[in-house]
């Protein structure tokens, strides 16, 4: 049946696009203009294929499942300005010599200028 | 092409990974099965020994492969790159891991420790033993040393060590 194959992939393709904050059941088959029934079957479907993850979530006084996608489309964006990426200093990197994580400027710079961002202003208050 | 990752996340890994160099070079990778340096060096307008250098730093991380033949005129070898965006998700996990155990290692020691600091930028936090031993100076700057409270820092490392796990899946 093609369109019950598109509407999986469109029901997919809808929950990998919202990523860690998973989806209602209730949410999906709206979205998709589908029906309840169609709706809990194709996440069933995905579930068994491995593709998604159910979690069960009361919502107004009743059970319906948020949906999460099992994997997302690897992303390099939380570590893309992390020293430790092209750190030439890698090789010797321990907690237990000189050169180390716990003491690195260039990590606790990096540290600093998220704090920054996120709490706009620096972390020494 | 790429089954989980798309163009733009091949563009992010090469603009960490390098600079626009390395953006430009991955650009007529992507968009020839294999190639030489000197072609890239050519297409490109950058110089054959930054272009070798850029490609090593990606061979080293298996994000391209080579294939070696012989000039029949002049004996020399030729090098032919070819892109493998199959090992780019392997390469983001990697090193996602590495960060997640560095970041690991330095939310438990800030958790551990007392920090003092002059707040001169340019100047080191000192942890409370050390600070003990120098009597609250600065060793660099001779300011004394105040007690600094960490806990930003403990939040933001929490959050991304809480972010890379999740993006892990552990």
């Amino acid at each position: 049946m093609p369109r019950r194959n598109d509407l999986e992939q469109k029901a997919l393709q809808f929950i990998i696009n919202t990523g860690y904050e998973g989806v209602l059941q209730s949410e999906l088959w709206r979205k998709l203009r589908a029906s309840s029934r169609e709706g809990s079957r194709i996440a069933l479907k995905l579930e068994d294929k491995g593709l998604i993850r159910r979690e069960k979530e009361l919502r107004d006084g009743r059970w319906t499942y948020r949906l999460y996608p099992k994997r997302l489309p690897a992303s390099i964006d939380s570590i893309a300005d992390c020293p430790c990426l092209l750190c030439p200093d890698n090789p010797r990197c321990d907690p237990s010599s000189a050169i180390s994580p716990r003491s690195c400027e260039r990590l606790t710079e990096w540290v600093l200028s998220i704090t920054k961002t996120e709490f706009g202003m620096m972390g020494d208050s | 092409m790429l089954s989980n990752i798309d163009d733009a996340t091949l563009v992010r890994v090469a603009e960490a990974l390098g600079d626009e160099e390395a953006v430009k070079l991955i650009e007529i990778l992507k968009n020839s099965d294999e190639t030489t340096d000197d072609e890239i060096a050519n297409k490109t307008g950058i110089r054959l020994n930054s272009v070798r250098k850029i490609l090593y730093k990606l061979y080293d991380h298996s994000l391209v492969s080579l294939r070696r033949t012989r000039d029949p005129k002049t004996g020399w070898f030729i090098f032919h790159w070819r892109l493998q965006p199959d090992q780019l998700e392997g390469f983001i996990l990697s090193q996602k891991r590495r960060v997640l155990e560095k970041l690991n290692i330095r939310l438990q020691y800030e958790k551990n420790h007392d920090f003092y600091y002059c707040y001169t930028p340019g100047c080191r936090r000192i942890p409370f033993e050390d600070a003990l031993e120098i009597v609250f100076r600065c060793p660099t700057c001779g300011k004394s040393i105040m007690h600094y409270e960490n806990d930003k820092i403990l939040q933001t490392l929490t959050k991304k060590v809480e972010q890379l796990r999740k993006e892990l899946g552990e």
